[in-house]
């Protein structure tokens, strides 16, 4: 029993040493664990960056879908325009969906679409004649602006048009 | 371990194809929901404008009336389409003066199929400062979906117009009857309600406690389209030529007949809202709210011319009119 036990002994000593100096297989190991690892880290990496530009192309293309939808709920009604001593008097409401409406630019055009006047330093007043302190209007709000210094022919037809702040446009033909 | 070459490409390939089909999926599933989103949005514009063209109100009747720098404006809106519709604002142009002003808010709904009368003490006064009643005038009202609604004057011609030196009364001649008052227990009626006869021929009855009441319809064509209340004082009055130089009369004071014939005891004014026809009755020898009733019963037979001399308010004024009516025949 003894001599049995002291081969056995000398068996495994020679695996130990035929591990520890014959190292071929262990390479192709340790190579295809690191190469494993390196192609997950690689992938997540690109997973990241692919999940970051989609999500900023989300955010731009959300922006530009809400600007849209916001642009579509907008509406102004012309309840009157009125042109006397050179000045434009243009009375507004805003019966859209959307609040915070703000006027951006006004043309002033003749019944050839001749530009006569533009205006982009617009101050909206109430009806009560004092200054909309938010400088929008509201749903449901009215308002007026008025354009000073516009050289109008009486009883000939113009038209005039608002941009918003959102880039929607709502035209109104007159008799000055 | 030996057969392992290849397995991280295996690997690496079966990752990205999960990512790619991942980032595809989401990005296309994002899409699809903003687009949704964006299909709700224009559908919803869409309602929006389908209800803004479906409002049709007209404002027809149009009158101005200029007190001082108020400028009252009555009209008659109509709601003819199927949505309801708020008016917001109403606008009016002095166009003799080239000026302008507004009254707003209104806070005016009508439901589809509704009639609202803006007259009387419910017109709308716009001031605008140096209007006069001979100015021209033009008006719009404003709905809360921005529709512009024009009013617009009669294109008819008013019937107090044609008769302007007659009055704001038209009366209707067919609808003329008489009937004989009795008593019953302590009230006076009508015999023979509401048929009665025709009120050129009048059967006088005789007796204690009887008399004659009269019926007539009077529609209110007012060219202001004021509403005219009729006061007790009001009084249905004859003329019978006796002699060439005596002639003698006989009234029937205004008075106030229940649904089934019974004539009050005491009197309320009679309103005759513009446009309106409204029966009202002459039946008492004097003044209800001064001496109470007293059927009244004419001293004379024969022919006699009938004048309709009416007192009470037109509007917020003082009203009086004196109207040649008709020609009674009275027989006992």
């Amino acid at each position: 029993m003894k001599l049995k036990s002291s081969e056995c002994l000398d068996m495994d000593l020679k695996k130990v040493w035929k591990l520890l100096h014959e190292r071929r297989a262990v390479s192709e190991v340790v190579s295809s664990v690191i190469l494993t690892g390196a192609v997950i880290a690689v992938s997540f990496v690109v997973l990241f960056w692919a999940q970051y530009r989609s999500s900023a192309y989300n955010e731009q293309y959300s922006e530009a879908m809400n600007a849209d939808i916001a642009r579509l709920k907008e509406r102004l009604a012309f309840e009157y325009v009125f042109y006397g001593g050179g000045n434009l008097s243009v009375y507004l409401m805003n019966c859209g969906t959307i609040d915070n409406v703000t006027v951006q630019t006004v043309y002033v055009k003749d019944a050839a679409g001749a530009p006569i006047q533009v205006s982009s330093s617009i101050t909206l007043m109430q009806f009560n004649r004092t200054q909309i302190a938010d400088k929008d209007l509201d749903r449901g709000e009215e308002g007026y602006f008025v354009l000073s210094s516009v050289s109008l022919v009486a009883g000939k037809s113009y038209s005039v048009r608002v941009v918003t702040g959102r880039g929607s446009t709502f035209d109104h033909t007159f008799i000055a | 371990m030996a057969n392992s070459k290849g397995f991280s490409s295996v690997i690496g390939t079966t990752f990205m194809v999960l990512v790619m089909m991942f980032l595809c999926t989401s990005v296309f599933m994002w899409t699809l929901s903003q687009n949704t989103i964006y299909n709700e949005a224009m559908k919803e514009k869409n309602q929006i404008e389908v209800d803004r063209l479906n409002e049709k109100v007209t404002a027809s009747n149009v009158n101005y009336t200029v007190m001082g720098n108020v400028v009252s404006v009555e009209v008659v809106l109509e709601n003819e389409g199927p949505v309801s519709v708020e008016i917001v604002s109403l606008w009016v142009i002095d166009a003799t003066m080239n000026k302008h002003n507004f009254s707003s808010p209104l806070n005016i709904n009508l439901k589809p199929g509704n009639i609202t009368y803006l007259q009387g003490s419910k017109a709308i006064n716009v001031t605008i400062v140096g209007s006069a009643s001979l100015h021209q005038f033009s008006s719009w009202f404003v709905t809360a979906r921005g529709n512009v609604v024009p009013s617009e004057r009669e294109g008819g011609i008013i019937v107090a117009q044609v008769s302007a030196g007659i009055g704001s009364v038209a009366m209707d001649f067919t609808s003329f009857k008489y009937y004989n008052v009795s008593k019953v227990g302590s009230s006076y009626v009508l015999n023979n309600y509401p048929n009665g006869g025709s009120g050129y021929t009048v059967i006088q009855p005789s007796g204690k406690d009887v008399g004659i009441a009269f019926e007539l319809c009077l529609t209110n064509f007012d060219p202001l389209k004021k509403e005219i209340n009729l006061s007790s004082a009001s009084v249905f009055w004859t003329l019978f030529p006796v002699l060439p130089t005596q002639p003698r009369g006989t009234m029937w004071y205004i008075v106030n007949v229940g649904d089934n014939g019974t004539i009050a005891g005491t009197f309320t004014t009679v309103t005759i809202p513009y446009g309106a026809t409204t029966k009202v009755f002459f039946a008492s020898a004097q003044d209800v709210n001064t001496g109470g009733f007293v059927p009244s019963l004419s001293s004379y037979t024969g022919t006699a011319p009938v004048n309709l001399a009416l007192v009470g308010k037109i509007g917020d004024s003082a009203y009086g009119q004196n109207v040649p009516f008709v020609s009674i025949y009275i027989k006992k």
